[in-house]
């Protein structure tokens, strides 16, 4: 499993796309609405499906297959969030984060459209 | 040499810039490009305490809030520019206190960022990184972060060295550091 990291515009999923050679088909774009689809190589945008647990209440899980690239946006570094489901947002993210990197193979931070191996 | 720095607000970014294009220019021209167009007392202040901060550093202070290929015209291009920020360069060519918001100023600041990196001799540029915090922000604020997000990662392709800046302490991205 790899994982790809990095804030908001930063270029991981271009960098994904190219290093793993990702087809369009090959990527789940996470909504706050639906549970991601596992079965897919890649499934980007792993704080949209979070944000979406903690409005429903309910707990995320991790589904990922063996050789799964998973994207995930960097929301840690800001000011404490004062609404309450952005609070939860910002540490659920990062709990999940710290999860999937100890999983993956290989993690990888995206700072301005450049690759920085992390694991 | 051309290089871009980034980081979080009041990591040492300026200071580092300022040394670093202090040692590219060695004896020739140094120019700061004075991006912030003042709106209050409080920017006058801010202003006020930069110029007293770079006195004596041999800078020559190039005034260019938009449009910043026009500050060339009455500089030496074998010089070495220091443009702080290109956040403050954006906000004011999307939001504009004269005019109309221009929501697609990205793509166009990114390609003067990059020409003008491409016709000085030596360049360090200095952008904000404001994009790993948990905010959901409204539509022009998000448009901007975009286009801010755009124009540092044209620039750090075009750059030879790409440095964070973390409390004062340098990441290398990309390239070396100036002898």
């Amino acid at each position: 499993m790899d994982f790809v990291i990095g804030g908001a515009w930063q270029g991981k999923l271009a960098y994904a796309k190219e290093t793993f050679q990702l087809a369009q088909e090959d990527i789940f774009y996470c909504t706050r609405q639906d549970m991601p689809d596992w079965s897919r190589r890649c499934v980007a945008g792993l704080e949209e499906y979070v944000l979406g647990c903690i409005q429903r209440g309910e707990a995320w899980q991790l589904r990922p297959r063996a050789d799964a690239v998973l994207i995930c946006r960097d929301i840690f570094c800001g000011v404490v969030p004062v609404e309450a489901p952005l609070r939860l947002w910002r540490e659920e993210t990062g709990r999940m984060a710290a999860e999937i990197a100890r999983q993956a193979d290989t993690v990888t931070r995206l700072f301005c459209g450049l690759a920085q191996r992390l694991k | 040499m051309t290089i871009f720095i980034s980081g979080g607000c009041k990591n040492g970014k300026s200071t580092l810039a300022e040394e670093m294009a202090r040692r590219l220019a060695g004896s020739g021209n140094l120019y700061y490009v004075a991006t912030m167009i003042p709106q209050d007392g409080e920017d006058m202040e801010r202003i006020r305490r930069h110029v007293r901060q770079r006195a004596g550093k041999g800078f020559q202070t190039l005034e260019q809030g938009r449009r910043l290929e026009d500050c060339l015209d009455g500089a030496c291009q074998d010089g070495t520019f220091l443009v702080d920020s290109v956040t403050a360069l954006l906000a004011n060519e999307m939001f504009p206190a004269d005019g109309p918001w221009d929501l697609q100023a990205g793509e166009r600041t990114a390609q003067e960022l990059c020409r003008f990196a491409g016709r000085v001799k030596n360049a360090v540029f200095v952008g904000d990184f404001l994009f790993s915090d948990a905010g959901i922000y409204d539509g022009p604020t998000e448009e901007y972060r975009r286009a801010l997000a755009l124009c540092h990662r044209r620039l750090a392709d075009v750059c030879d060295s790409v440095v964070e800046v973390c409390a004062a302490c340098c990441i290398l991205h990309k390239g070396v550091m100036p002898e």
